[in-house]
């Protein structure tokens, strides 16, 4: 469709989104799963940055998304900064760490860079698991500070979805402009083919560096947003399997596109409230779906569905 | 004290090794990585458990019919996963994946099938104690130290003398020229993946023992045995057993000495920072890309 279609057809959509809560406002379970499905979707972005766009892998990303909770409940519990400066920070502090692993890590042949994301996510578990002093170890913090906005304090479901959704839609908004920018083309240079895209004159390393960096923002502010909207934050959530949920949302819904990670969550979202019946398969099905569309659907459904019949015929490589 | 540190550290270490030189066989045979290798490590456990304790089965026995069991679940994962994967010329990360996948679906099988309990094995021995000097050993870590130095030996000799040792070396160094020489590659392939299984069970067999059985033993192990092979060297199997026991003894005397909440925390910074100092490791493997 031409341009401007596109644009009314994003509206409409951003405009139905947005509605909704409105409409079923007395659907908690529905707002909750609209509000968590945000927050996700940022974070799932952040990966597909890295991922998708420039061909890293990190399972480690739960890592970026405690730091970015941590650092907020932190300092908005102990010393009372706003939320929305703490978020700010916890973003920021996911960069600098970033930063610092991806300087060395980004050399490495790219299965190792694999492992350097594994260990630091374990590290990070390890790490606020057992530094009592800063993060309360196993037992979490408690009464994390509401978004507030002078008297008015986002303690609702459906303000909590109002929050991430604003932010949802700004992050998006920066990653379409990321893309379509040098910095974009930089990073899918790289994923298609680093030496070639190096002889062309782009920094490869610089660029890597970059990826991670904007990836870990994403991730880290998710994070944060997460703190402030369940108050309540324990190392329990940020292992080795959130950092996989990540990753099978984004392949599921599709890596390098910009609607991908929004599919991808509402869909494995959709999909693990039906097997809440049977809760003790939803970790199995999880590893049944990943290796599925691993085998069988690496684009992602965004990926497989939007692609002409022409491509498919022609791309039989899984990309 | 020093001397029963030592003994953990050697058969914390030889299990280690043993999933770290799966590790290594499978990147030297295939430049694949796989992160199954735990998980499988989990399953020799819990099906030896199975045909001991439930089956009353005879150790021996049970062991034998479990390595076996392991060796062909290898060559299964190989053919059913790994090789689709590699005909549609799916990018390596995509590989990694499946194993991943592979991972978290066995680990709830386990789970679902065993229960989220800790399983003990019964005795082995008549014995429960054995004295060297003044230190009393559990005749059962003796066993599994003998087990674990008979596996590599093993290894080591099919590796370097026998005909199909050779073709897989020479598999693993080039595959083109090993192919045209008439050696039948995917078949080398499937068998290292089997031989990593059997060892990865073999593994499982000495620590469960001693130290019982879950389906999450495998997680930690697993990524510690990376570890093992990549500070001895990534594809490197002598490599895989040195660094392995480096790791093992720096872990158990820190945790003996410092702290042991912080055992994990220990050895994934080591890994990490051999990873950024010195990612070709002891025995310096092949490994930087970029």
């Amino acid at each position: 469709m031409s341009n401007t279609n596109k644009r009314y057809f994003y509206f409409l959509l951003i405009l139905i989104a947005g509605l909704l809560p409105v409409v079923f406002h007395d659907q908690i379970f529905l707002i909750m799963l609209m509000y968590s499905s945000a927050i996700y979707t940022i974070a799932v972005s952040g990966l597909d940055i890295l991922f998708g766009y420039s061909g890293q892998i990190s399972i480690g990303h739960a890592a970026f998304y405690g730091i970015g909770a941590y650092t907020s409940a932190i300092l908005s519990t102990r010393l009372g900064i706003t939320p929305w400066i703490t978020m700010l920070l916890g973003g920021i502090l996911a960069v600098i760490f970033a930063v610092l692993i991806a300087i060395p890590a980004v050399k490495l042949v790219h299965h190792f860079l694999v492992l350097v994301t594994i260990g630091f996510g374990q590290i990070f578990y390890t790490f606020v698991g057992n530094a009592k002093q800063l993060t309360n170890g196993h037992t979490g913090i408690m009464n994390i500070p509401y978004f507030k906005i002078g008297s008015f304090s986002f303690n609702t479901m459906i303000s909590y979805f109002y929050v991430a959704f604003f932010i949802m839609l700004m992050f998006l908004f920066i990653k379409h402009k990321i893309i379509k920018s040098r910095i974009g083309r930089a990073f899918i240079a790289i994923r298609e083919n680093p030496t070639s895209a190096n002889s062309s004159g782009i920094n490869v390393r610089y660029y890597k560096i970059m990826a991670f960096a904007i990836s870990a923002f994403y991730t880290g502010i998710a994070g944060a947003m997460y703190a402030h909207f369940t108050n309540y934050i324990s190392p329990s959530t940020f292992t080795f399997s959130q950092s996989i949920i990540f990753f099978v949302m984004l392949l599921v819904g599709g890596k390098g596109s910009l609607f991908g990670p929004i599919v991808g969550v509402v869909t494995l979202t959709v999909v693990l409230q039906y097997l809440q019946a049977l809760s003790q398969y939803q970790s199995l099905a999880y590893g049944a779906i990943l290796l599925f569309t691993v085998l069988f659907l690496p684009q992602g459904i965004v990926g497989s569905v939007f692609i002409s019949p022409k491509k498919y015929f022609i791309s039989k490589k899984a990309v | 004290m020093i001397v029963k540190n030592l003994i953990g550290a050697l058969t914390i270490g030889s299990v280690y090794a043993l999933l770290a030189l799966g590790y290594s066989l499978i990147y030297q045979a295939s430049g694949l990585m796989t992160f199954v290798q735990g998980d499988l490590f989990m399953l020799g456990a819990v099906v030896g458990l199975a045909l001991y304790a439930y089956l009353k089965i005879p150790f021996i026995i049970a062991f034998v019919l479990t390595i076996i069991g392991m060796f062909f679940f290898g060559l299964l994962i190989e053919k059913c996963v790994i090789r689709i994967l590699l005909k549609k010329e799916a990018a390596v990360i995509y590989v990694v994946l499946s194993t991943i996948a592979l991972s978290i679906m066995l680990q709830n099988f386990v789970m679902l099938v065993w229960g989220s309990q800790l399983l003990f094995f019964p005795p082995i021995f008549a014995v429960s104690n054995i004295k060297i000097g003044s230190v009393s050993i559990i005749p059962e870590s003796l066993m599994g130290f003998g087990m674990a130095l008979v596996s590599m030996l093993l290894l080591h000799i099919f590796i370097n003398k026998s005909k199909f040792g050779t073709a897989m070396r020479a598999a693993a160094q080039d595959p083109m020229a090993a192919a045209t020489m008439g050696i039948d590659v995917s078949k080398t392939t499937s068998i290292t993946w089997g031989i990593s299984a059997a060892l990865a069970g073999v593994a499982g067999l000495i620590f469960s023992p001693i130290y019982a059985a879950s389906f999450v033993m495998g997680v930690s192990p697993g990524l510690k045995g990376f570890a093992g092979a990549v500070i001895g060297g990534y594809g490197n199997m002598y490599g895989a057993i040195v660094g392995s026991l480096f790791l093992s003894l720096t872990e158990t005397f820190v945790a003996g000495y410092i702290s042991s909440g912080y055992k994990d925390f220990i050895s994934f910074f080591i890994l990490i920072l051999i990873l950024f100092i010195k990612p070709r490791g002891i025995f310096n493997a092949d490994v930087l890309g970029d």
